[in-house]
């Protein structure tokens, strides 16, 4: 019965469409996010100009509501033809959700890392428009104010910690994060020192459950002095119900932090104008590697995430058509019209030194601090499913972080969980 | 001279401090967050317990325009109004079933229809969410409109055949003998008796399903179709620090409400409470 | 009280009805669409989930028999079972709380306490709101910087209590508690209200005459008539609370580490977020805590009905 109706349903959409105009639907995030609403908006006029007769219709939502709706409506086979989704969403290439596109996108226009980051068994899924680093934010005035100064490549050891407990006993919060809606900003502390701490493939291999355990003594040693910086009252008493873009204004306007560890997607929210949440006037940013723990086996590791991305719903009538328009977002041009307009990561290939005017300032700093790193990909939610990606989000994107748990508690949770 | 203080004095003392403490516990919020519907986010953020002091009515207006609010409100008046509509009749016309005439498995079907009243909501949605995509009201007005006739079903029927019940049989026999049929004696008598009771149902089940949230998110996934509850926690989303707004976003969604429990409010709690006193 | 005690009345035939009493077509034409509703949107759902319950549902793929993997599943999930104690605790303190701050309630509004009629609009107005404006709501209320539990505490000079109350663990659940308990005894209040109002008056006389004192009067003549009406709503709000869903949603989830996290924020969670799709494990859970529900009323009518022999 089911069946038939599906036939009937797509008999019917067949019909429908050979006698009418052509409707791409989009379904993303971003909602609060003018630029990068603005950026695809303006290729979705272009394509359409180009391609008369097609329309793209698209609903702009914020990230958990879009999630929640995306998993009731592709269950239901009533998905948009196109949607957001990040490269851990790999239930969707389980279940057979989402198109490959390996050959109907313009691959030689995407980063390499970013096509291997959407692989799954033979295919690519994911057109990767956004990627990201973490990264330290740093006031350079409430830093200045405290006579600290953290180098570009990181501060190691006991330094970090005496640094953090110096400008918590100042009166301001060291570092400025929330939890409130996402399952991984409070983890960036722990798991920079984590990757640090054991290099990428011991990393990769602890998140994926094969391999390094959460018992390892390395772990420990890591978490050990993820807790002392905790200790050292690093965060907000109200992280817990912090949320994301909270935690940026937390950061540069009330009531202020030293740092603020975020993915570089940072100035799609803070340097908006100051009355829209962005950053106060003449604020002076910097941009540093986070805390490095004493014998690291890459002190030059860090994480780049692949992270907005489009991918084409398997059971779409227009699979084509959806395809040639991210295929039009594929060209070095468009990759450096986002680098300028969004001031984040993509994974188009793009030159960011070729971007001039206010933000090359910035593009320089950034540049600055990933000078010579190494990169594991994706952050741990990324690369986790079912119950260790539950338990990490409750216990080291949030208990731990938060105080509420001792490294010994955080250690046996995250290894019963697998 | 009198003791200052009787025990018994104490008592009440104790009592009257009790119910000053509570009433704030209780009113308070609410007046609150009136309060700040009508101040600007800076203003609060400056003071977040000061009394309004210039009144920003053009933040309703605002709220109201500028976040699909009308689309909500729209969707919710309709949604609600088919239910309780078609929930009248269909309750009624059981009720009446019910409280009317005998027949084979009568205790039995009651029992069934009315145990679903314990029935935690999650043993049903997951499997009404499948059905709901096979039957095509997946994502619909009109699936959600049947499904809240079905979950609001049990309490209706369990309160209008209390009350028809009660009606004298002479009634119905007085009418049989002038050649009513069975149609017209439940539409021209049982319904116009009952009209107490029915306004009753109506007003409860218009304010349960005003505020249901769990079907609604489960159920609708276009923008277009949400619901008021919905709207309002997806403006929650877009207005992340904007406090004095979403302040105003709640008070559009509780003040339909309140003015109802304003006008009617006799006949609320009787509906309310049907079933729990003895 | 009267079934046990009087067995005549009940052996009694119950008197046979006129002809017309019996028209089957009438019957079959009232009962019907509501019989249909209930069957598409409430009995088929149910039958569906039980059916799920021993099946793999992903989409795409046809059901696939599991047997009964899921239910072996579920005894050894921990998250599951430490849902069921958070809602378990909710069900068991919030209408204990409710219906006794109700009963002290009513009983000043019997008394004629000054401004009566004011106050039980201001108590019984919080239950109109929907769940997710009390959630937001009482979310700033609880807010760390500027709530007011915290701007209240600082104010009275206790600034070492304040807390990110849904933040920890400790307080997390206790404050939702008071969150449900803020919402519904209004409610409670104006229930027993209406029943302490259908007393008697001359058993009030009676007790005037023997000289009881008020507060004699209270726990020797009015609760023990308005009993049955108490255990009523005490099982009223345990169902409730066995429900509980959209508040949590609202304000946190779940978090902090389950601390609030209820068997159905559990079953959305694993049902519409959880990123193997399956269907057919979180119906597993539907399933059992339907049978819990069920023991736990049963037990509850059982156990006040021996006490009491309550009539329902």
């Amino acid at each position: 019965m089911l069946r038939t109706t599906a036939m009937l349903a797509l008999a019917a959409g067949i019909i429908g469409n050979a006698a009418s105009a052509q409707e791409i639907t989009l379904w993303s995030h971003w909602a609060d996010q003018a630029s990068k609403v603005e950026f695809v908006e303006n290729a979705a006029k272009a394509y359409e100009e180009a391609n008369p007769g097609v329309t793209i219709n698209i609903s702009w939502y914020q990230k958990e509501p879009l999630y929640a709706a995306l998993k009731t409506a592709l269950t239901a086979a009533q998905g948009p033809d196109i949607f957001y989704a990040e490269s851990d969403q790999t239930e969707y290439m389980q279940n057979d959700l989402v198109l490959d596109l390996s050959d109907k996108l313009n691959w030689d226009n995407i980063e390499p890392w970013a096509t291997e980051v959407w692989g799954y068994e033979g295919g690519v899924y994911g057109f990767p428009l956004e990627a990201w680093t973490v990264e330290t934010y740093v006031n350079n005035a409430v830093m200045a104010e405290n006579g600290i100064e953290i180098p570009v490549a990181g501060m190691e050891g006991q330094a970090f910690v005496d640094a953090v407990q110096k400008i918590a006993d100042a009166g301001t919060t060291p570092l400025a994060q929330g939890v409130g809606d996402r399952p991984y900003p409070g983890a960036f502390l722990t798991h920079e020192i984590l990757v640090k701490k054991l290099g990428t493939d011991d990393y990769r291999s602890l998140l994926k459950g094969e391999g390094v355990a959460w018992s390892d003594s390395r772990v420990k040693e890591a978490l050990d002095y993820a807790k002392q910086i905790i200790d050292a009252s690093a965060f907000p008493a109200s992280f817990s119900s912090i949320k994301l873009g909270e935690a940026h204004r937390y950061f540069h306007t009330s009531p202020g932090a030293a740092m603020l560890q975020m993915g570089s997607f940072y100035p799609s929210r803070a340097f908006a104008a100051p009355d829209e949440g962005g950053q106060p006037d003449g604020f002076d940013l910097g941009i540093v590697n986070g805390p490095i723990p004493d014998g690291a086996a890459c002190p030059e590791c860090k994480t780049i995430a692949v992270g907005g991305s489009f991918v084409v719903n398997a059971s779409s009538e227009n699979a084509d058509l959806a395809a040639g328009f991210l295929n039009s977002m594929a060209t070095p041009e468009m990759g450096n019209a986002w680098l300028e307009a969004n001031l984040v990561g993509t994974g188009i290939k793009s030159d960011a030194s070729k971007i001039t005017g206010e933000n090359a300032d910035y593009f320089q700093k950034l540049a600055a601090a990933n000078e010579g790193a190494k990169y594991t990909f994706g952050i741990p939610v990324q690369q986790m499913q079912g119950t260790p990606r539950e338990t990490f989000t409750q216990v080291i994107n949030q208990a731990f972080p938060a105080g509420l748990i001792g490294v010994d508690e955080a250690i046996s949770m995250m290894e019963s969980a697998y | 001279m009198q003791r200052t203080l009787s025990p018994s004095g104490l008592r009440m003392a104790a009592l009257l401090m009790f119910i000053a403490i509570y009433t704030a516990y209780s009113a308070g919020p609410f007046v609150w967050v009136a309060m700040m519907s009508l101040r600007t986010t800076t203003e609060i953020s400056a003071a977040p317990y000061a009394l309004p002091e210039t009144l920003h009515f053009w933040k309703f207006a605002s709220a109201w325009t500028e976040s699909n609010y009308d689309t909500y409100f729209f969707n919710s008046v309709t949604i609600v109004f088919s239910a309780v509509a078609i929930l009248t009749i269909v309750g009624g016309m059981a009720a009446h079933c019910f409280a009317r005439y005998r027949f084979r498995f009568k205790g039995l079907i009651y029992l069934l229809i009315f145990s679903t009243i314990i029935f935690p909501p999650q043993v049903t949605v997951i499997g009404l969410f499948q059905i709901m995509v096979e039957y095509g009201l997946y994502n619909s007005r009109v699936g959600l409109v049947m499904v809240y006739v079905a979950i609001q079903m049990p309490v209706t029927i369990y309160i209008l055949e209390s009350f028809f019940a009660r009606i004298p049989k002479d009634l119905f026999d007085a009418a049989r003998i002038d050649g009513y049929s069975e149609w017209a004696i439940f539409w021209r008598i049982s319904l116009p008796v009952a009209l107490p009771a029915i306004s009753t149902t109506i007003i409860l089940n218009t304010i349960l399903l005003w505020n249901e949230f769990l079907y609604a998110v489960v159920l609708i996934t276009e923008d277009d179709k949400r619901t008021l509850p919905l709207g309002v926690l997806r403006f929650l989303g877009d207005q992340l620090e904007d406090v004095g707004m979403i302040a105003t976003g709640l008070m559009i969604a509780i003040v339909p409400v309140v003015l109802i429990y304003v006008f009617f409010s006799e006949r609320l709690i009787q509906g309310m409470t049907a079933g729990a006193v003895k | 009280m009267t079934a046990s005690t009087q067995p005549a009345t009940v052996a009694t035939p119950p008197r046979k009805e006129r002809d017309h009493a019996n028209p089957r077509s009438a019957i079959a034409t009232f009962l019907f669409p509501a019989l249909l509703i209930y069957a598409a949107f409430t009995a088929l759902p149910v039958m569906r989930t039980i059916y799920n319950s021993t099946h793999l549902i992903v989409p795409n793929k046809p059901a696939e028999w599991v047997g009964f993997t899921h239910y072996i599943e579920l005894w050894n999930d921990n998250i599951f079972w430490k849902a069921v104690g958070n809602t378990l605790t909710w069900a068991t303190v919030a209408p204990l709380m409710e219906v006794s701050i109700a009963t002290i309630l009513a009983l000043a509004l019997y008394a004629k306490v000054p401004f009566s009629r004011f106050l039980r609009v201001a108590w019984f107005t919080p239950v109109l709101m929907s769940y997710v404006v009390v959630g937001i709501l009482w979310m700033w209320i609880y807010n760390y910087d500027w709530g007011a539990v915290n701007s209240f505490l600082r104010w009275i000079g206790l600034d070492g209590w304040a807390q990110p109350w849904l933040g920890h663990p400790d307080t997390a659940l206790p404050a939702l508690i008071a969150v449900t308990t803020w919402m519904w005894t209004g409610f409670n209040m104006v229930v027993i209200l209406a029943a302490m109002s259908s007393l008697p008056s001359e058993v009030l006389e009676a007790a005037e005459l023997d000289n009881c004192g008020w507060f004699g009067k209270l726990w020797f003549v009015i609760l023990p008539l308005i009993r049955p009406t108490l255990l009523n709503l005490i099982v009223l709000s345990f169902i409730g609370k066995m429900k509980i869903f959209d508040l949590v949603w609202v304000t946190t989830q779940g978090n902090p580490l389950w601390a609030t996290e209820t068997v159905s924020t559990y079953v959305y969670k694993r049902a519409f977020q959880w990123s193997t799709f399956d269907l057919g494990y979180p119906s597993t859970i539907a399933v059992v805590w339907f049978v819990i529900v069920m023991a736990g009323v049963l037990a509850l009518t059982r156990l006040f009905r021996q006490k009491d022999k309550l009539e329902y």
